[in-house]
This record gives structure tokens, C-alpha cells and sequence, in this order.
């Protein structure tokens, strides 16, 4: 198995400054962008990116088209890059902010030509000190050789990028608490309805938030044709991803790979197999918030349905390789913890569940359970995500309380030996 | 808006009005749903999620929470599923886990939503087994506001209020998660003259009150409905006592008035009623010297005067009469003289305002239905604190506001425009052409217009006043709240005859023609622009009578002080508020000693006279009050106490004013009114005495660099007078004006038609002397 590389050609080809203007445009940069809105339509781009079947990067794989068609009309609309890149294990848009901020700033320009929108934010997670600065430094870059501000390329099309940066909160990658956070509010996922970014998203304006992988594709599949994207891939999953793979793998990091292809070939090739030859006790297909496959679901498929339809979710790409000599129960709390730490505390049964869950397992952890909190945890877990299925129900407003319950439904399920082995059976509660 | 949504919940079939929420919808028809956070005076937020609710949708049934979810025509609901249910309980049990179950030492025990819905829909026993959230407990927010964030369950009412509804958000969420809090800023107390309905809409005790903490038990309370007499606003207030004390005041519902909101002072100026230094018997002057007397020898001695009708007797009366109490002194008056009476009341700002067939009077609700609101008055945040409320109200609605300085400058952050120092000149005269001033242009001419009128301050002339509202009338369908602020005001107007104010006062009356004066319940010498003159003035009289709570400067000058029984929660009658709605006062806890209420006073002083009068008991009185409306809008007992006329009835009124007008328009000071200051009744109620303490003035940058002013102190020097008095800069004020909150002690012993000399404090920096 090998690698199709179509974003991160730029960045391989010139490892030195492939962050700068001048390297982007010797390389073709700015090209589709300048062609686009001197001799295109919106509705060419919208029609190409359709065709594409491109699906959202950041999760959820909305497909982009779709999304960018519901946009409300308005005087005022926005464009925001989610570049709050925190879900464990998901490292794939740092290296596009990083290392090829122009890809991503010509993806913009497309887009908001297509979208007819003046402003657009790139809101990048505030741990990513190195990445802003390059974003920035691209930005007033495209600025200085007018690619930015008023009369882009001499067309009529003006636009402004402004450089955001969070504050260490996860929850901000929810697209409304981002949105809340940019506008200067408690990070918050924000009520849908009524609050649907498309409608009523920044300032109450019809807003489209994309992913940064989303959008760093779309001056490939504007100057190749999306028909030529769409070729790429699965039907349902088209086009190239770049996956993170991290855990107890010989070779971690991203990998950027036409989707179909199985985890367990993934793992082996690209990934050189498990440490030590060891086998795959659990590992974890979409980042941190996705239930867990066992070791011996290696043959699914990489694909946004295939893995939906094995009860998980593909999510953004990030894969947790957990090998056999792992303490799941240390795992599962370490991801819980996670989510515990980083609940906006909005909703009752996040805010107050997901602390408790965090204790229950701790308590598990470190051998000081009651045969009575296995029970305990599956009730508590319901009560976060009623009927403990997938895709999750939910009685809070946002994904977040839901998604600290992922790992332990897994537990539970596929690994219910190893939480009864932690418990003192002499202690019978 | 005919058109009925029809939804079906727990297989029953209602109907409700479109676009109302579910939980709404479900509470009209009887069904109640658990809830938090949700308030109906505030944006639903959904966060304690107690209130989820199953509906179907064409991807099957889906839990959502019933406050945020719109309703929509053959809507199914499920209230009582087996998943709702446990999703309550879950949630109850979430909000359980780190609250401490202290109810046995909680105020709110006994009326607590936490705790009756923990009866109704929680587990039954806890399987938390860890240790709780900790944090310190309770902390002072403000001087009268305790949070324990302890028992706090995060629903965001509070914080909301203060955003929302009265736009001081000094409290937020900090932290996050399981850590999150709410908390004032750093060195930033919860300073709010609203803060006390965060208390009231708190669904757990985590928000008390310094004046009811520790004081009683729900269950023990006795409580009924009244009507709040701060001010002209008139809002509706639940009074609750326990063993006789009054302890606590709540707003109601009202949704023409309050709609179930309080100012502070409202709500927490009652502890005088159970002060030690209430007037409880009669006193008399004996060479200079107060000695106690009897009631009945007050009343011979009194009416050896009055009885041949030939003694000259005047009245100056407060604001804090029941329409019954001002009508027994018309009776009175009329039963003594022949001649027609003046009545002069307690207002320094009285003038003939814009009433009669020619000006169309508006209701509060107007505010909400109008293109745009015209204010110039008062500080409404100062003077009609939740008329104020309302204002802002209607802003958030969509209404424009346009304001006149120098007052109003609260309401300058909502407001469209706010015409300062460039368009009012020091002596409050407007000095452009109004019909020029574009925003003017377009938001006024030919709109609907509700404009909230009324003199800033005692030196403004009238005509500047009325020359705004005769060209507001003139273009556009304007519509007046004539904003005199002082409690029964409009109750005066609408009982009294000839009635004239402080300035009138102050220009009539002298020992020619005043043998016998009574002051009821007003202390012109404490606190007036005219305290001067006015002590002066009783000074030189025969014979004063004061009725009165205590012992103040102005009883101090009086030959009689009978001990009166207040209007808060200590006898009868009715109030009439700003837009002439009239509703009920109510008893709730005895006189102390020997306090009769002022109409008791002066019907028994008739009868003792042998004045022939059929004033038998307050209804006679109330009756009286009401003549001339027709029988069904009477708001007489009988028909106020009806279910349906609780909020009060209205009825316009045209008020006989008579004071003679301002012409003098030279203002050397502003002199206006906090929301606190130091009269006899914040004085004697602890938990706000220390509000209205602070003495200070506010001053353009260009006082402080004419007079050199250092530190934050400065000293008013007046003749022998020389008041130390803290000063704040407000550059909206012109250059020369002087701002003095002429409630604050000692400021109004100062001759404000003669300059003041003001002088950097020989007071050293860090001494605090008020």
C-alpha cells in the first residue's frame, strides 16, 4: 500500500520553505485561485466540488457541497476555518497550517469566490503557537502581493482573513462554541436549533465552517476537475485523507491515503506493524470521541460508511493502535479524564457525568471497586447517552458528554473481563 | 394570529398559540414539565436539560429539551415515557451528586425547586460515593447579596438576569466543566440596584439575602399581596412575615408593570418596620423638649384649635399615602374651611406636567409597541428603577430610544443616541433646533412616539421641559408618561385638588396665613433643595403636627409627632402608579404601640371635633377616593380584590396642579437623587444603611484641573458650611455643572442659588471620612 499524494505534495517536495509565498507560487501556487476568479462562476466551483463528493474532514464527513449549498442568503456571510485541531490523537491539520498555509489561504479565496463571502476567520487551537505563526505570516504574505484585500487578481472579488487563536479549550472545535469563542463569549456549543451556523452562525450571520483539510483540497479538485478527485478513493469516501496513526505502532505520524484500504494493511505497510510484534489488543478508528474496534476487526475498511456501519466513526482520521499488553481500564479513564477536563459545563449531565465516570474508574483503576460499579458506570453512562447506541443519543446539547461514554461502552462490551479482574471480589458490595 | 397549533402530548390533543415553546404550550394546558433554567422572563438557554421531553420525528423518537423546542402543528409529545423519566431522574441525580443536602440550615428549604423536584421526580437514594465539590461557603458578592457556590446548580438564571434584564453583568460562569462557577470579578462586587431578583428566581439557596438569611422557614411565612410605594411605578410585591415581623419582600408577576421584577431599594427597605427607634407614642413639645403624651390629649388639644373652623391650617404631605389617607385630609380640609385648600406635597420637582383631553396619556406597555421612546426626566435608573427595566425591555424588542442629558446617562448604552452637552446646556435647556437633529428626522417625526417626560432637576425652567413635549405632539402620534417619581403621587393627583409642591410651598406659606400646619410623613428639612427655607419657615409657625415613622429633622421643628403605622405591610388602601393603574396595599403584620394609620389619625381628630363627616371606616374612605368612575373599573375594594384585578385597575385621571411655574432656568447645580440615600428609612434598615452613606459629587474634568483637585476628595465650602465630600469625574456633564445627590446627608444644607467654593480636601489620601 502506498501513499496518493495530492496536499501534501507541495510541502514534501520543498521540506525546506514550503511555508513562504515565494516557494508556493514557484510551484504552481495561486494558479487555480487566480484562474477561478478571472475566468470561472461560483456555481462552476460549487458544481466541481459536488461532483468531487468530497466529504468533510473535521468529523462528522458532511459532504461539502451540500454544505456550502445550504448557506442562507445574506448581505453578510462568513467563511471559518476550524483550525481548532484537539481531538487526541489527530495531528493531520497541523502540518497543513505548518508547513503549507498557502494551500490552504488559495482554498479560501476559492471558496469564498464560490460562496460570495468578504470575510472569512481561521480560528486556530491556541496551543498551536508554530502553526499561527505561519498562517499569519502567510496571510499578510497574500496580503502584501494582493492576493488579499480589495480586487483580488485585479477581479472584482475583495476578501479579508483574519487569524484567530483559541484558548485551549477543546470544546471550540464544535463549530458553534468556536464560533461563541471568535465572537469573544464562553466557548459553548451554542443551541440548534435554532443556532444553525448556515443561518444564523457568526454574529448571527450565515456562516460556513469547514474544516482545514476540507478546504486545503480545494485548489486540487478546482484545477484537476472534481470528477478527477471523485476517481480517487471509495465511492462514499472519495478523494485522499491524511490519517494520523499513532499508539503502539512501529512508525507513527500522518499518512496521506486514498480511503478503502483496511486498517490492518495500513497498520503493517505504512504503519510497519505493531511494536514488538505485538498484536492489536483495541484500537481506536476516528479519534478519542469514536468507540473502539478490537484486534480482530482489523479488516474494515478505511471508509466513512464502513465504519459507521460498524457502530464507530472514521471521525478525523486520528488511529490509536493499543496493543495486547495495554490496561484498557487506564485507557478508557485516560480518554474519559479528557473529556471530564474539557466539558464546558453548560449541561447537567456532562458537566456533572462525566467527573463522576472519570471517579467511578479511577476508583476501578486503582483496585478499589465495587462489584456494584460496573452497573454504576453502564447506568451513569446512559444517563449521558440514553440506550448507550450509536450514533449516540444524547440529553445534552453537544457530543461532548456522549463521546466520554464511547470508550466505555467499548469497555464494557468487548472487554468486560478486564474491568471484573480490577475489582476485589472479596469486597462484595 | 388566529391560528391554532394542535400538538398531541401523553395522547392528550391541545392547542396553543404558534411559535411558543413547548414547555409554554404544555404549562397552559395544565401539564407541567420539571425545569431548572428555564424562566419565562428569560432566553432559554437548555442547560440543566431537567426538562427533556420525547417527540417524534421521522427518524423515530427523539429526546429534546422541552424549553428551547419551538412548537409545530401535530406535533407528538411525550412528558411521562419511561425514557423522559429516567432521564429526569438522571439528571436529578447528576444535580445531587456534589450538592451539599444542607437543607436542614437553608433558607430556601421549604420553597426549593431543587427540593421539590427531587420529591417528584428524583431517585430515591444516592450512589455517589466520592467526596463533593468543595469550595468556600457562602461569600458576599455585594454588601447585600451571599453566594454559596456550594449549593449552586449552574441553571444561569442569575447570571442571565443581569445580562439580560437589568444590563449589569457582573456576575459569569468562570472555570469550566466540573469546575465551573459564578462569581463576581476581581474588585468588582455584584453592585447592582437589581441584584435581589437574582435571589428570587435562584432555584436553590446558593443566592440569599443579608435582611432574610437565617430568619425563618417558608412554612412559617405569612404573606400577601401589595403594592411596593417607592416610587411611582407602583410595582406588585408578595410581603411575607413570621411572628409579626415583616421579613421579606418579593416581586410578582405583573405583566403590565413589573412583570415580577424589583429594584433593591423595593426590596430590601423594610427592616425599619422592626427598628427599636420606630415612633410608638405621641409626643409633645414642652419648652423645646419632646415629652411623651397621650393620644387622647393630642387629639383634645388639637381640636381646641380646629374646632371653630376659623384656624388657618395647611398640609404638607408626603408620598407615602394611601389614596384613602389622602382623601381623609381633603375631607378634613373641606370640613374645617370653606375656603378652597392648596395641598402642597413633597416634591421638589412638581410642576404642571402634560395631562387633560389635549395630551394622550401612555401606558408602561406602550414602551414595548412604540417606534421609538423619548426620555427626558429623572434618572430613571435612579428615580423608577424598573420603568427603567422596561425601557431597556422595549430597546432589546427593537425600539428606538433617544435621551436627553444630563440626566439618563445610564440608559446611554442602549440608546440610539443620547443628546449630551452639545445639545442641553448647563441649565438643562435644549439649545438646537430639535426638528433639525437628524436622528430626530428618522426616528421620530411622524412615528409613534411613548416619551417619558419630567423634570431633571428643581432649577430647570418648566417651559424647557414642555417646549420637547409640544414638539414631540406636534410631529408625531406621541403618547406621555409624565414622569413624576415619588410614590403616591399619582394617588395625590388623583384625591387631591389644588395641589402644589415644595418650591410653592416654600413661596406660600408663612405664620399670615398658616396658623396650624400638618407634615405627614415627609422630612423637607432632612432631605429637600429647600430645606433652608422650609425650616426656616416652620420655625416661624404656631403649631406643627408631624406624623411620621421617626424622629428626623423635620419632626424635630414640630410641636406634635404622632406615631403613624407605614404603608409597607401595615395597613390598607390603595395605590395608583404612574400610569394611573390603581391596585391594593395590603396588612400584613400590626402597628407597633400606639402607631394609628394617618387616615385613622385625622378621622378621629374630625370626630373628636365634633366635625360632622360619614367617614366611619376605610371603606367610606376608599369609596370617597373613587367617585365619578364607573361602577365596574371603580377600583374600589370590591372590585380590586377580584381574581382578575389583582394587577390593578386603570383609570386617566386629569390632576389639578397649581404650582407656579419655574422661569429661572440658571442652574449653577445639578441636583438630582441616587436610588440610595440616608433618609429615615434606609437609615433604620441594616442591610442597605451603608448604600446611600458615601457623600459625593460628580464633576467635569474641568472642575478638577480649575480647582486643583487632588486625591478623590474635595471640600464644599458655603459660608460657615464646609462639607468633605468624595468626587467622581464624568466628562457628560458641562464643563461648569456640578452634580450633588441632594439624598445624601448635608449636601442640601448648602444654598445652591449662591455659588458653592469647592477646594481640594485638606484630608489626607487614605482617610475615609463620609
Amino acid at each position: 500500500m502506498k501513499e496518493t499524494i495530492l496536499l501534501t505534495k507541495h510541502m514534501r517536495d520543498n521540506p525546506e520553505d514550503s511555508h513562504l509565498i515565494e516557494s508556493y507560487e514557484k510551484n504552481n501556487g495561486y494558479a487555480t485561485a487566480r484562474n477561478t476568479l478571472l475566468s470561472s462562476s461560483p456555481e462552476n466551483i460549487l458544481e466541481e466540488i459536488k461532483s468531487s463528493n468530497i466529504r468533510g474532514r473535521g468529523g462528522a464527513g458532511f459532504p461539502t457541497g451540500v454544505k456550502w449549498g445550504f448557506l442562507a442568503e445574506d448581505e453578510d456571510r462568513y467563511l471559518v476555518i476550524n483550525a481548532d485541531e484537539s481531538e487526541p490523537g489527530t495531528f493531520k491539520d497541523r502540518i497543513l497550517l505548518e508547513r503549507d498555509p498557502h494551500q490552504l489561504i488559495e482554498g479560501i479565496i476559492i471558496t469564498c469566490f464560490s460562496a460570495n463571502i468578504k470575510e472569512a476567520f481561521i480560528y486556530i487551537r491556541g496551543e498551536y503557537a508554530k502553526p499561527a505563526r505561519r498562517v499569519q505570516q502567510a496571510v499578510e504574505q497574500a496580503y502584501e502581493k494582493g492576493y488579499l484585500g480589495k480586487n483580488i487578481f485585479g477581479s472584482e472579488m475583495d476578501l479579508d482573513i483574519v487569524v484567530h487563536l483559541g484558548a485551549g479549550a477543546y470544546i471550540c472545535g464544535e463549530e458553534t462554541a468556536l464560533l461563541n469563542s471568535l465572537e469573544g463569549r464562553r466557548g459553548e456549543p451554542r443551541l440548534k436549533p435554532p443556532y444553525f451556523p448556515a443561518v444564523k452562525g457568526l454574529y448571527m450571520k450565515p456562516t460556513l465552517v469547514n474544516n482545514v483539510e476540507t478546504i486545503s483540497s480545494v485548489p486540487w479538485i478546482i484545477e484537476h476537475g472534481g470528477e478527477e478527485y471523485n476517481k480517487l478513493g471509495v465511492e462514499g469516501s472519495t478523494g485522499t485523507r491524511i490519517f494520523s496513526l499513532s499508539g503502539h505502532v512501529n512508525n507513527p505520524g500522518n499518512y496521506e491515503i486514498e480511503m478503502g484500504s483496511s486498517f490492518g494493511e495500513f497498520v503493517d505497510t505504512l504503519g510497519a506493524g505493531i511494536r514488538n510484534n505485538k498484536k492489536v489488543k483495541a484500537y481506536i478508528p476516528g479519534g478519542a470521541s469514536a468507540p473502539w474496534f478490537r484486534g480482530d476487526q482489523l479488516d474494515i475498511k478505511m471508509t466513512i460508511d464502513d465504519v459507521a456501519n460498524n457502530n464507530s466513526m472514521l471521525g478525523s482520521g486520528a488511529v490509536v493502535m493499543m496493543d495486547e499488553d495495554t490496561n484498557l481500564v487506564s485507557a478508557a479513564k485516560s480518554i474519559v479524564s479528557f473529556f471530564a477536563h474539557e466539558s464546558c459545563g453548560q449541561c447537567t449531565p456532562c458537566r456533572e457525568g462525566t467527573t463522576w465516570l472519570e471517579m467511578i474508574l479511577d476508583r476501578i483503576a486503582s483496585g478499589r471497586g465495587r462489584t456494584s460499579d460496573i452497573n454504576l458506570l453502564l447506568d451513569v453512562c446512559d444517563n449521558i447517552s440514553p440506550g448507550l447506541s450509536w450514533p449516540p443519543k444524547m440529553t445534552t446539547i453537544c457530543p461532548l458528554g456522549p463521546s466520554a461514554v464511547s470508550p466505555i461502552t467499548s469497555l464494557m462490551n468487548d472487554f468486560r473481563d478486564e474491568v471484573e479482574d480490577l475489582i476485589p471480589t472479596k469486597v462484595l458490595l | 394570529m388566529s391560528d391554532k397549533v394542535h400538538l398531541n402530548v401523553n395522547g392528550l390533543d391541545i392547542q396553543s398559540d404558534p411559535k411558543k415553546l413547548l414547555i409554554e404550550a404544555c404549562e397552559d394546558s395544565g401539564i407541567h414539565i420539571p425545569r431548572f433554567c428555564w424562566h419565562k422572563r428569560l432566553d432559554p438557554v437548555g442547560m440543566c436539560r431537567m426538562c427533556l421531553v420525547e417527540i417524534e420525528t421521522p427518524r423515530g423518537k427523539m429526546l429534546v429539551p422541552s424549553c428551547t423546542t419551538e412548537i409545530t402543528d401535530e406535533m407528538v409529545v411525550d412528558t411521562e415515557s419511561d425514557v423522559v423519566k429516567k432521564a429526569q431522574e438522571g439528571v436529578l441525580e447528576f444535580l445531587l451528586i456534589n450538592h451539599p443536602l444542607d437543607c436542614p440550615i437553608c433558607d430556601k428549604a421549604g420553597e426549593c425547586p431543587l427540593q421539590d423536584q427531587t420529591m417528584a421526580y428524583g431517585p430515591g437514594e444516592s450512589r455517589f460515593v466520592e467526596e463533593k465539590r468543595h469550595f468556600e461557603k457562602p461569600i458576599n458578592i455585594s454588601e447585600i447579596i451571599l453566594l454559596d457556590r456550594e449549593r449552586c446548580i449552574l441553571c444561569a438564571r442569575c447570571t442571565r438576569f443581569s445580562d439580560e434584564i437589568s444590563g449589569d453583568p457582573l456576575i459569569e460562569f468562570i472555570q469550566r466543566g466540573n469546575k465551573t462557577e459564578v462569581n463576581t470579578f476581581p474588585n468588582e462586587p455584584f453592585r447592582s440596584y437589581f441584584s435581589g431578583n437574582t435571589v428570587q428566581i435562584c432555584p436553590v439557596g446558593a443566592l440569599t439575602s443579608t435582611s432574610y438569611r437565617f430568619k425563618a422557614r417558608p412554612w412559617d411565612l405569612k404573606s400577601t399581596r401589595s403594592t411596593c410605594n417607592g416610587c411611582t411605578m407602583g410595582c406588585s410585591i408578595e410581603l411575607n412575615s413570621s411572628q409579626n415581623k415583616m421579613l421579606r419582600i418579593l416581586g410578582v408577576d405583573n405583566d403590565s408593570v413589573n412583570q415580577g421584577w424589583l429594584c433593591d431599594k423595593g426590596r430590601y427597605n423594610f427592616e425599619y418596620l422592626n427598628s427599636e427607634k420606630r415612633l410608638k407614642v405621641p409626643l409633645k413639645s414642652v419648652d423645646n423638649n419632646f415629652e411623651e403624651s397621650e393620644i387622647q390629649d393630642v387629639y383634645s388639644e388639637l381640636s381646641e384649635i380646629i374646632k371653630d373652623r376659623k384656624t388657618k391650617v395647611n398640609f404638607f404631605l408626603g408620598s407615602n399615602l394611601t389614596n384613602e389617607d389622602y382623601v381623609a385630609f381633603r375631607e378634613f380640609s373641606k370640613s374645617i374651611s370653606d375656603n378652597e385648600q392648596s395641598f402642597y406635597i413633597n416634591d421638589d420637582l412638581l410642576y404642571q406636567g402634560h395631562f387633560g383631553q389635549d395630551n394622550e396619556l401612555a401606558k408602561i406597555d406602550d414602551l414595548n409597541s412604540s417606534d421609538a421612546i423619548v426620555v427626558w426626566a429623572e434618572d430613571l435608573k435612579e428615580k423608577l428603577p424598573v420603568l427603567y427595566l422596561r425601557v431597556r425591555q422595549a430597546v432589546k424588542k427593537g425600539v428606538k430610544l433617544i435621551v436627553f442629558g444630563h440626566t439618563n446617562e445610564t440608559l446611554s448604552d442602549i440608546a440610539d443616541v443620547f443628546y449630551g452637552k452639545e445639545t442641553v446646556s448647563e441649565n438643562f435647556e435644549i439649545i438646537k433646533d430639535v426638528s433639525k437633529l437628524k436622528e430626530i428626522k428618522d426616528y421620530v417625526i411622524d412615528k409613534n412616539i411613548t416619551a417619558i417626560i419630567g423634570k431633571s432637576t428643581p432649577q430647570q425652567s418648566d417651559a424647557s421641559v414642555s417646549e420637547l413635549f409640544e414638539f414631540l405632539k406636534s410631529n408625531a402620534n406621541t403618547k406621555i408618561l409624565n414622569a413624576y417619581t415619588k410614590g403616591n403621587t399619582y394617588g395625590a393627583f388623583q384625591t387631591l385638588e389644588n395641589i402644589k409642591g415644595t418650591k410653592d410651598f416654600v413661596k406660600d406659606i408663612s405664620s399670615e396665613n398658616t396658623d396650624l400646619l400638618f407634615i405627614v410623613g415627609a422630612d423637607p428639612v432632612g432631605r429637600s433643595f429647600y430645606s433652608n427655607e422650609i425650616s426656616g419657615i416652620l420655625q416661624g409657625l404656631k403649631t406643627v403636627v408631624s406624623l411620621d415613622l421617626f424622629i428626623h429633622e423635620t419632626t424635630e421643628l414640630s410641636n406634635y409627632v404622632i406615631p403613624i403605622s407605614s404603608t409597607l405591610g401595615e395597613k390598607d388602601g390603595t395605590f395608583t402608579n404612574i400610569e394611573f393603574r390603581t391596585s391594593r396595599i395590603d396588612k400584613l403584620v400590626p402597628s407597633p404601640g400606639q402607631t394609628v394609620s394617618d387616615w385613622e389619625f385625622i378621622t378621629s381628630l374630625m370626630n373628636f371635633a365634633g366635625l360632622s363627616s360619614n367617614l366611619n371606616s376605610l371603606e367610606d374612605l376608599n369609596n370617597k377616593a373613587f367617585e365619578g368612575i364607573e361602577d365596574s373599573s371603580r377600583p374600589v375594594f370590591d372590585n380590586l380584590d377580584k381574581p382578575s384585578n389583582l394587577d390593578g385597575i386603570i383609570n386617566t385621571d386629569t390632576p389639578t396642579i397649581n404650582t407656579s411655574e419655574n422661569n429661572l432656568s440658571q442652574s449653577l447645580f445639578y441636583i438630582g437623587e441616587k436610588l440610595y440615600g440616608d433618609s429615615v428609612t434606609e437609615r433604620h434598615s441594616e442591610s442597605i444603611s451603608l448604600l446611600g452613606s458615601k457623600k459625593f459629587i460628580e464633576v467635569s474634568q474641568n472642575i478638577v484641573d480649575k480647582f486643583n483637585l487632588t486625591y478623590e476628595k474635595c471640600s464644599m465650602t458655603q459660608d460657615d458650611l464646609e462639607v468633605t465630600v468624595s468626587y467622581k469625574v464624568n466628562n457628560n456633564l458641562p464643563d461648569d455643572l456640578i452634580y450633588i445627590p441632594i439624598n445624601r446627608r448635608d449636601l442640601n444644607k448648602f444654598d445652591f442659588s449662591r455659588e458653592i467654593t469647592v477646594s481640594p480636601s485638606r484630608v489626607k489620601e487614605g482617610l475615609n471620612v463620609n
